[in-house]
């Protein structure tokens, strides 16, 4: 008893401390009609277009619904008309999708942090999100049959970009839906120079015809940069061919366009038989129905 | 043979000529139809709120209309049987027994294709097996062999019927207006002559070659639709032959009935006597034998090696949940029967009816218990569901649709022999005239 | 190969022209895919930097924005949604499956203590009738002595899949990417593939489904597998609509304890989310295995023995009494 306790008080701790600074949980109206819950999350895919997307939920006795149809205002560091990135209505998941226009680029390129101001109504309900501009290069070497990742991380500080030291990342080779890291460990840290070196681990991986395949390095959820992701194509995967004979195969299980050829030899030679049997049979019929009506 | 007196042509027509209903019929035939119309309104409501109103769930997915399925092939069996079989056999003694036979077949074919769209979620696309059917599917199988079987099984109902078409034609006096519309739309093009007699018996044997093997393939491919899934009890490489012996007996327990109930109904102890009991009797008791020596391998040799699929499996059946309806099945479908028929007296026409009547219901539950229990022991557990779905008991809707069935096959070989002569007429007084001439 | 392919193109309507797709199906295959426009946009010119453009359903009009480096690209307005729009499938495309891909399934059963977060994600997610599932968590024991465990089932997508076999209008059908599925708007409702399937995994609309308005509209997909159909079979779909937009199954991401692992054969790797592994070196290491591999159904879900538990078996008992004791009827 008393260890599920403090259990549950250490998660509850670990919890409110890891998560607050994140996510805003605005306890707006009464918790019977559950707590709506505004998440923001900035992305930057190889170091191109960032946005930042939007996730709108009501959380009720632990089970969050989405917010349909629901208008924020998104704003760059101060909630001023002119500072307005974009009025925002969230789609049937709860989320949308911000991109900072053109129109912003002199505040965009003014500092090296900014912040992130979400209004509903007139009510600011996020004001504190903050995301440095951050900038991840991937560089890959071999040498003497050894193959090396090295991913440096920087970040925009007094007008130029700076190593950013102590990020967090995912590093390795994209896959369905997920990233399976180069060496043995799942995530890896930048030194002070702001880079991250691995090893590559994976011998003989797949990749696809050519033997190319593509590295990834991938900062998730961090407090200061966000989603960064970066990737390059290597040619160090096992060239592999996909068996497209699929759709040629004939068994059992297949569809009817490919029934086996024993199995439709035996289908028609008994249908054939016997129908053809009863054909003749019927022609017998009308020939004496014919002897009938011509006595 | 038995009946040495020989009847005249005249007095044979007259006894074997489709009659009216008498009180009984008409309430017999009542009956059935208002059973009928239950099921009708039993399907109107599973048309309405979808199979839900059966018990059938995801478990136990195939209920008592498959059972019923199963056992209306197994009956319709008998045609091949009494008709092919034994003409092949140059017997002739049963000729009095095959239209009987033959109506059974149709109506109860009929009724198995007609159980099977009744079982489907969505009978609306019943054209989906035309426009999509997949020859690698059994399903497709019975499809085909069974609207083969139907129509041959129509075509050998018809041929002999011609000849007594002819003689109901000609005596028109005795017939309704309409009913002779019928018989002359049918028929009268049957003149009798050598050259028409020639062609339809040539295609009369060649009919009753050609039933044989879609007979056997009827039922053979039904037993696929378990035997072809892993499932404890179904996973069998017995199941044709266990399932075709089942059905020859099933089939010959109906016609013993049906023989009784026309023999009394119509008075015809003349042309079916005591001895087409007897000699029905010993078919029934070598049938049941031939059953019983399939229902032992086909439980006594998974329960010598109980593998651990089958042992539950197994144990409800003999000692379990089932075992009152296992046991019931075993003794009054196969043991009392043998037991009964051995004797000559156990095969007089009284003992004999009440017989095959035991026969027809031990097979029905047998075909339940062919179904059911094997579903409700799936490899992995049953969990992760409500209690509903553990069990099968079947809902009002699907015994009155079972029902309802029953009574349909029974009112289509009613109404077969209010229109048309049960006895072939014609057959019945060229043997009687050989049976004389040979003497 | 490229003539194996002008040689798949049979002139049926079930298996759609290769060639016809054979772009967006060789984009796919997503790396070779996305590296081509990632080579591009790495340069920050490429048109789209998030998901190669021939998988999304394009408007053709543009929006300029900013980059990180305050430079201004224009990309489609498609990518404005938070999840582009995929362009519509036919069900011949529904049927042919992901091209290159050969999905799988890995399932920890030493991870699992019967949460089933699995479970509520997929039943909501497909709006599964109240007091069914398509993922169930067997309480396991397999002889007197021996320790029992958790093991959820999913459909195992056989190889060789008995349900396929025996299906009379092709309605359940097994694609090229190995996910066996179901077209309700086909199905007849024989529930001969619920007797075929030894894993008891198909679940059947009795009656009318219970389905939010929203989802009732849909046009129906076999690949969402939604709206669902009274009288017609239902079962796990492995989320190929999911999939197909790069994301992992429901029931991956909901369990927190990372018990299913899911991803591409072809490419040796499945991921929970937050653990991504080869697998065949999981598979070899943990000495993964398959259900009931006697009957020769060649599942694609792979469990991991209950070894080294990180729960004990009574800590999911108090979940059991959860299950949803209705089917409930009008
Ligand atoms: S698990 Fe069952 S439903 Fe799924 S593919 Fe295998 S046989 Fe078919
Ligand atoms: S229930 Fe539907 S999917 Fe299953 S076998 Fe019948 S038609 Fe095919």
């Amino acid at each position: 008893m008393k260890i599920i306790k403090q259990n549950i008080l250490s998660l509850l701790f670990v919890f409110t401390f890891l998560l607050l600074p994140v996510i805003k949980i605005m306890a707006q109206e009464d918790t019977a009609a559950g707590t709506p819950v505004v998440k923001l999350h900035y992305y930057n895919n190889n170091n191109s277009i960032q946005y930042v997307i939007l996730e709108s939920s009501l959380k009720k006795n632990k089970v969050f619904t989405p917010q349909k149809n629901k208008s924020y205002a998104l704003f760059l560091d101060q909630s001023t008309p002119e500072n307005l990135i974009g009025n925002i209505l969230t789609d049937n998941e709860g989320k949308a999708k911000v991109f900072v226009p053109p129109s912003l680029k002199a505040a965009w390129d003014a500092a090296g942090t900014h912040n992130f101001i979400v209004k509903e109504g007139e009510e600011e309900i996020i004001s504190d999100y903050a995301i440095t501009k951050s900038m991840l290069t991937i560089d890959t070497a071999s040498e003497d049959g050894v193959r090396t990742i090295t991913v440096t991380a920087m970040k925009w500080e007094k007008n130029k970009w700076i190593p950013a030291s102590d990020v967090e990342m995912k590093i390795g080779i994209e896959r369905q839906a997920s990233i399976l890291s180069a060496g043995t460990t799942e995530t890896y840290t930048t030194d002070s120079a702001g880079k991250a070196t691995v090893e590559l681990k994976r011998d003989s991986l797949p990749g696809d015809v050519n033997g190319n395949y593509t590295l990834a390095a991938r900062v998730e959820d961090n407090d200061l940069f966000g989603n960064i992701l970066v990737e390059k194509n290597v040619p160090w995967g096992v060239p592999t061919t996909i068996d497209t004979n699929f759709f040629n195969i004939r068994a059992l299980w297949t569809t009817r366009f490919k029934t086996p050829y024993w199995l439709l030899f035996m289908a028609y030679s008994i249908v054939i038989g016997i129908w053809g049997t009863l054909i003749y049979l019927i022609v017998q019929m009308v020939k004496i129905a014919k002897m009938g009506k011509t006595p | 043979m038995g009946n040495s007196a020989i009847i005249p042509a005249d007095q044979i027509t007259r006894d074997l000529l489709p009659q009216k209903f008498g009180t009984r019929g008409v309430i017999w035939t009542t009956i059935l139809i208002l059973t009928c119309m239950l099921g009708a309104f039993a399907y109107y409501r599973q048309l309405r709120y979808g199979l839900v109103v059966t018990n059938m769930r995801d478990y136990v997915s195939w209920g008592i209309y498959i059972s019923n399925f199963v056992f209306f092939v197994a009956i319709s069996l008998v045609g091949s049987l009494i008709t092919a079989i034994l003409r092949l056999a140059n017997v002739h003694w049963s000729t009095p027994l095959t239209r009987i036979a033959e109506i059974i077949a149709v109506s109860a074919i009929v009724f198995a294709a007609l159980i099977i769209i009744v079982d489907m979620g969505r009978p609306e696309r019943f054209l989906n097996l035309a426009l999509h059917g997949r020859i690698q599917s059994p399903i497709m199988w019975d499809v085909i062999v069974i609207s083969t079987y139907f129509f041959i099984s129509l075509l050998l109902l018809y041929f002999p019927l011609l000849p007594d078409l002819k003689i109901m034609i000609e005596n028109k006096e005795k017939t309704s207006k309409w009913l002779y519309k019928l018989y002359r739309f049918q028929g009268s093009f049957w003149k009798g002559t050598k050259e028409q007699f020639r062609l339809s018996d040539k295609a009369i044997n060649i009919l009753c070659i050609l039933i044989i093997p879609v007979a056997f393939s009827i039922h053979t491919v039904t037993s696929w639709l378990f035997a072809t899934t892993y499932r404890p009890g179904w996973d069998s490489t017995n199941f044709g032959a266990y399932f075709i012996s089942g059905a020859f007996l099933v089939g010959s327990g109906a016609v013993v009935v049906a023989m009784y109930v026309f023999r009394s109904a119509y008075k015809l102890e003349k042309y079916i006597t005591e001895l087409h009991f007897d000699r029905m009797g010993k078919v029934v008791v070598m049938l049941s034998l031939l059953y019983l020596y399939f229902n032992i391998n086909e439980y006594l040799i998974p329960a010598f090696k109980m593998k651990k699929s089958e042992e539950l499996h197994l144990e409800e059946l003999f000692t379990g949940e089932y075992s009152k309806m296992f046991w019931f099945a075993i003794m009054v479908g196969m043991i009392i029967p043998i037991f009964v028929l051995i004797f000559k007296a156990g095969r007089k026409p009284l003992p004999m009816f009440i017989i095959g009547s035991m026969v027809v219901v031990g097979a029905w539950f047998k075909r339940y218990l062919i179904v059911t229990p094997t579903l409700l022991h799936p490899f992995l557990p049953m969990t992760n569901v409500p209690e509903s779905f553990k069990h099968y008991f079947p809902s009002w809707e699907e015994w009155a649709i079972a029902a309802g069935s029953m009574a349909g096959v029974l009112l289509v070989i009613t109404f077969f022999a209010r229109i048309y002569p049960i006895i072939p007429i014609q057959e019945t007084i060229t043997e009687q005239t050989e049976h004389h001439e040979n003497n | 190969m490229s003539c194996n392919c002008g040689e798949n193109k049979c002139s049926n309507p079930d298996n759609p022209e290769v060639n016809g797709n054979s772009r967006r199906d060789f984009l796919m295959t997503g790396l070779t895919g996305l590296a081509a426009t990632v080579a591009l946009a790495g340069c920050g010119t490429g048109p789209n930097p998030f998901i190669p453009e021939e998988k999304v359903a394009l408007t053709g009009g543009k929006v300029k924005l900013l980059s990180v480096n305050g430079e201004i690209i224009e990309i489609d307005k498609a990518f404005l949604k938070p999840v582009p729009d995929m362009p519509h499938l036919s069900n011949a495309e529904e049927r042919h499956g992901i091209a290159g891909k050969k999905f799988v399934m890995v399932i920890d059963l030493a991870r699992c203590k019967n949460l089933r977060k699995c479970q509520s994600a997929c039943n909501h997610m497909h709006q599964v009738h109240p007091g069914q599932n398509w993922i169930k968590v067997l309480g396991m024991e397999d002889a007197d002595h021996a320790a029992p465990y958790w093991q959820p089932t999913t459909c195992m997508h056989c190889d060789e899949p008995p349900c396929v076999k025996v299906c009379p209008v092709d309605a359940t059908f097994k694609r090229q990417d190995g996910i066996v599925l179901i077209d309700s708007d086909r199905c007849v409702g024989c529930r001969f593939c619920m007797a075929a399937c030894p894993y008891s995994t198909r679940v059947f609309n009795w009656e009318e489904p219970v389905l939010t308005e929203e989802v009732a509209e849909q046009k129906y997909s076999c690949e969402s597998s939604m709206p669902q159909k009274k009288g017609t079979v239902g079962k796990c779909d492995f989320c190929p609509d999911m999939t197909r937009k790069g994301e992992l199954p429901h029931c991956v991401s909901a369990c927190p304890n990372g018990v299913f692992m899911f991803g591409d054969l072809n490419q040796d790797t499945v991921s929970n989310g937050a653990e991504t592994f080869r697998f065949s070196e999981l598979i070899k290491d943990k000495a993964g295995y398959r259900l009931m591999e006697d009957l020769g159904t060649k599942p694609s879900v792979y469990y991991l023995p209950p070894v080294n538990r990180n729960f004990p078996y009574e800590n999911g008992l108090e979940n059991s009494k959860t299950d949803d004791n209705s089917y409930h009827t009008k």
